[in-house]
């Protein structure tokens, strides 16, 4: 078999290899199950420890904006 | 203090709304208008031939039926309003000048509102042949676009109306002299309402209280005689020698039209010197301007949008300076601190309140006592001791300042 | 194995198992882990619909998700968007499992079809986050640069339409459809942090939770920083006019309050919402220096008119016949995004893909929901965390929503002939805003609900009652005593917008089971389906 017979026939074989195992992933939901039970808590553990502002301090000028109205 | 010589008269006016006054302007052949909210001009529902009814469900505490209506997730003013009504404590009313300003009100008066559809039954609660309901859509702003919006809706929804209906003279002839009787009731509440700016004011928040309802749901010109004799009262009414309160606030918040909630805060030591909330004088009391040679109607139309502090309005200076106009009301009748008072389910005010007591207190140093009352309230413990802490809570505040 | 048992086994694998429980029916309860509803595994759908799923819905949406975020901003600003805010990261990952519930159990066409829909909403979600991350300050450094000098923000319920004359020029971003209101249908657990966020400041727990949400974002600083003016909306109610009062306080940005007149069936008030609509495209050309385009306008005016076309037709198909292809979910979240979004090129590249896919079933008289065993309109607002539950419904109980309230908001086309036209087809087409166009100006539009049921040839109403909308609590009792004095078969789904704590989503399934039960004397389609625990799923 040609060398380029080789690379087709090798390059289908990772292609079937690949569509199997996404095929499995999809299949039981492995995507799923790995973003409920690992990223979402690593992530909403990050979250929680966020330092936030205290937006109860954020400043609150009353004549700082003018009235926006054209038609008079 | 003496006791003033009519407050008890008008107590006893504020137990129906279809008190003695209402039945004799009825009898007078006067038609009777009902409205609930301050973006309804009262003075146009004052014009000679009708009189303007504010609503109230005095004693309402378990609105059962209205319930089943409304929900019990709906502000209890509206449905103690649905629930006097179909008790037919409402059926005086030739009209109802309804505005969709608020959800809870505006469904109510829908309720009230022959619809004459196919696709849902109108209830006829109002025993009365003769009587409608018009709504008029109210402008979230305050600026000339909305001034000629509001002046078109009267025009269409409330003059138009009754001259249709009832054969109202709606001309500016007819409105300039309603305008005129209008401001004699509001020049004579402001004149008695000012002694509550005195270091210790010679009246009391709960009796001012019941003198501003009685003018809101009585007929004005039935109203007026007892008015005057209040004012002319005021002029000679000591004080007590002892003051019989330990802190001046300002009440602020939604709709409040018992004044036995105002009796409940001035009981555990506050004064009660300014009346900003729905039903309060502080809007509704201002003097109407009309230039001369401008149209009648376009001038409310403004005065109404221009003197409400509702936290319907929209604007983002409008909504800032709404924080301001409550400070500025404090310092003007020297109050120590404001309670803020919202109805419990009142969107509105549940939000303004949130913002108000951050702001108020940090941005103008005014202490605040933010709650959610009920529409009838004397009878509650949990309130009386939020409001005794925060008169206490004021009292040690005066104490640390006169210190430094 | 006998024989019988081999043709079977067969024929469930090539066609998928069969619906109901007579037939053998293939329990999709089954499929689900307890309380996570997490799949054992998916739905075997018989191979060409499951290979139609695994590539074109699967395979493809993940592919084409990552294209779009590195088309429209890039990777980087993704993963800096994701670690800095918590309704991307907690929410946008697992939008394939919103997908997995929307077309659960469909087969054919209706799943191919019900599934562009969703593709649609993904893609416009993945432009307007990956457009906020990019005009962040936050995420830059502080700067403002040219993408958020571009950027209008505004709030959700303002219809993205009133921007079209500066298409191209300026961005129209919602603050809130992205963060609060797409996270409740793919996470509903997201959008409580919000919630209670904004509680812990004082607001009581009786507004609408979506104003509460849309509020909460603000209060725990998670909205970016990604324009320099807003427009603000009271669509659709009370509670909406004061979230701005909170949102103006902690965004802190040049506001324009663009609110709509309540009564919105007298010709008066369309005057006053077209010299509104004026009034802020002066605020645009003023905050962003770009002259107003006529030009720009008509075009995508003309544009939204043909999706809009499209929709009545969809709606012809939908009244007449059994061929419509999208169920009630896909049918209602599409018609909501687009229409308030605005439009865009997605839209119609999608529309053109059900186009083919529903000639095809009317061609070929496909019945594309054959269990149908009732015809449901859904009235009022919808549930947010269970926007899916007409799937389960139509799985379980052969309950067919074909169509839903908000799916009748924007009924309209707009004039393009001349300026003055344009305008006030425009102010009309503001003012019938989703959930405003039935919810007020008065209760006669909650009422037009008789007429869209014979319309739509409905025998069953599913009536929403979300707790906190004060506007529809106070029709309830009048709804009850027309359903009683109409004879209409019609249930009631308590809920609360987007918080599931209140009525949980096996609550409102459960009410239905009784409904169903006692009411109707039916039994299930599908019986693993009557009670399940998914009380952690997203």
């Amino acid at each position: 078999m040609c060398k380029f017979g080789k690379f087709l026939l090798k390059f289908c074989g990772v292609l079937l290899l690949a569509n199997a195992a996404l095929f499995c992933v999809f299949f039981f939901d492995l995507d799923g199950k790995l973003l409920f039970r690992v990223v979402e808590p690593f992530l909403k553990n990050h979250y929680d420890k966020m330092e936030r502002k205290d937006t109860l301090k954020a400043p609150y000028e009353i004549d700082k904006f003018p009235e926006y109205s054209y038609d008079s | 203090m003496r006791d003033l010589k009519h407050l008890i008269y008008f107590e006893n006016l504020l137990q129906e709304a279809n008190n003695e006054l209402v039945q004799k302007a009825k009898a007078d052949g006067k038609r009777a208008i009902g409205y609930t909210c301050y973006f309804m001009p009262e003075v146009l529902l004052d014009l000679p031939g009708c009189f303007s009814v504010r609503l109230r469900a005095p004693r309402c505490t378990s609105p059962d039926i209205a319930t089943y209506y409304m929900s019990a997730r709906v502000c209890h003013y509206a449905r103690s309003l649905l629930e006097r009504a179909l008790e037919g404590g409402f059926n005086f009313l030739d009209a109802q000048m309804a505005t969709e300003t608020c959800t809870a009100t505006c469904r109510f008066q829908e309720h009230l509102e022959q619809k004459h559809l196919d696709s849902v039954k109108d209830m006829r609660i109002i025993d009365n042949d003769d009587f409608f309901c018009s709504f008029s859509d109210v402008p979230f702003k305050n600026n000339p676009i909305a001034y000629e919006h509001f002046r078109d809706q009267l025009r269409a929804h409330v003059l138009d109306e009754l001259k249709a209906r009832f054969g109202i003279d709606t001309s500016d002839a007819a409105i300039l002299a309603a305008v005129e009787q209008q401001n004699e009731v509001s020049r004579l509440i402001n004149e008695i309402g000012d002694y509550r700016k005195l270091d210790n004011p010679t009246i009391t928040g709960y009796e001012f209280h019941v003198i501003q309802l009685v003018s809101l749901v009585c007929p004005k010109y039935l109203i007026l005689p007892y008015l005057r004799e209040t004012a002319e009262e005021m002029k000679t009414r000591e004080p007590d020698r002892k003051k019989e309160f330990r802190c001046k606030v300002v009440l602020a918040g939604s709709e409040n039209d018992d004044p036995e909630f105002t009796k409940l805060i001035e009981s555990c030591g506050a004064r009660v010197v300014c009346d900003r909330y729905c039903y309060g004088s502080m809007e509704s009391r201002q003097i109407i301007r009309i230039p001369e040679g401008e149209d009648p109607l376009l001038a409310i139309a403004r005065h109404y949008l221009e003197t409400s502090n509702c936290p319907r309005f929209m604007p983002q200076d409008e909504m800032r300076a709404r924080k301001r106009r409550i400070a500025e009301l404090a310092k003007e009748y020297k109050a120590d601190g404001v309670i803020i008072a919202s109805n419990k389910f009142c969107e509105y005010w549940s939000y303004e309140r949130v913002i108000d007591t951050v702001i108020l207190r940090r941005d103008f140093g005014l202490p605040v006592c933010s709650i959610e009352k009920e529409y009838i309230n004397s009878a509650s413990g949990q309130l009386r001791t939020r409001f005794q802490a925060f008169v206490e809570s004021v009292e040690i505040k005066q104490i640390q300042e006169e210190g430094k | 194995m006998a024989k019988r048992d081999i043709k079977k086994a067969l024929r469930d694998f090539w066609y998928g198992k069969p619906h109901s429980a007579e037939e053998g029916g293939r329990r999709l309860g089954d499929l689900h882990e307890d309380k996570t509803h997490l799949y054992k595994h998916r739905e075997w759908r018989g191979v060409k619909d499951t290979m139609y799923y695994f590539y074109m819905i699967w395979l493809y949406n993940y592919i084409f998700m990552v294209k779009d975020v590195m088309v429209m901003g890039g990777l980087l600003n993704f993963a800096k968007g994701v670690w800095r805010y918590r309704w991307v990261g907690q929410t946008y990952l697992p939008v394939l499992h919103w997908f997995d519930r929307g077309p659960e159990g469909m087969r054919g066409e209706a799943m191919k079809a019900s599934a562009w829909h969703y593709r649609a909403m993904v893609s416009t979600t993945i432009r307007q986050f990956q457009r906020m991350f990019a005009a962040d300050t936050r995420l830059h450094g502080g700067k403002q640069n040219e993408l958020y000098k571009h950027t209008i923000a505004h709030n959700e319920t303002v219809w993205g339409g009133v921007f079209y004359p500066w298409d191209g020029e300026i961005t129209n971003v919602p603050l809130e459809m992205i963060p609060y209101f797409v996270t409740c249908h793919v996470n509903s657990h997201t959008v409580l942090n919000y919630i209670d966020a904004v509680q812990s400041i004082g607001l009581p727990g009786d507004p609408c939770p979506m104003c509460q949400a849309e509020a909460g974002i603000f209060v725990l600083d998670d909205v970016p920083d990604y324009a320099p003016a807003v427009v603000t909306c009271n669509e659709a109610c009370d509670a909406s006019v004061s979230t701005s009062t909170l949102q103006d306080w902690f965004f802190d940005k040049p506001l324009f309050s663009l609110p709509m007149a309540m009564q919105f069936d007298d010709p008066l008030v369309k005057k006053y919402c077209a010299r509104e609509i004026e009034e802020l495209w002066k605020f645009v050309e003023q905050q962003y220096g770009i002259p107003f385009s006529w030009d720009r306008l008509v075009r995508k005016l003309e544009l939204q008119n043909e999706l809009q076309r499209f929709e009545w037709e969809k709606w012809e198909v939908d009244v007449k016949t059994s061929y419509y292809p999208i169920n009630g979910v896909a049918q209602a979240l599409y018609r909501i995004y687009q229409t308030q979004y605005g439009d865009w090129e997605i839209w119609h590249v999608t529309d053109r893909k059900v186009r083919r896919i529903m000639e095809k079933c009317v061609r070929k008289k496909i019945n594309t929901f054959p269990q149908t065993r009732h015809r449901v309109i859904a009235w009022s607002c919808a549930p947010l965390y269970y926007s899916n539950w007409c799937t389960w419904a139509y799985n379980c109980w052969g309950l067919n929503v074909v169509i839903n309230m908000d799916s009748l908001m924007f009924d309209m086309e707009i004039r393009t002939d001349s300026y003055e036209h344009a305008l006030e087809d425009m102010a009309q087409y503001h003012l019938w805003a989703p959930m405003r166009r039935m919810a007020v100006g008065g209760m006669k539009h909650m009422f037009e609900l008789w007429e869209y049921m014979e319309k739509f040839n409905c025998d069953m109403v599913a009536m929403y009652d979300q707790l906190q909308c004060k506007g529809v609590q106070g029709l309830h009792g009048l709804f009850e005593d027309e359903f009683r004095d109409r004879n209409i078969k019609a249930f009631w789904i308590p809920h609360a917008l987007p918080d599931s704590r209140t009525v949980s989503r096996a609550e409102i399934r459960s009410l239905i089971n009784d409904y169903m039960t006692t009411v109707m004397h039916e039994e299930p389609l599908d019986p693993s389906l009557l009670d399940f625990d998914d009380s952690m799923t997203w």
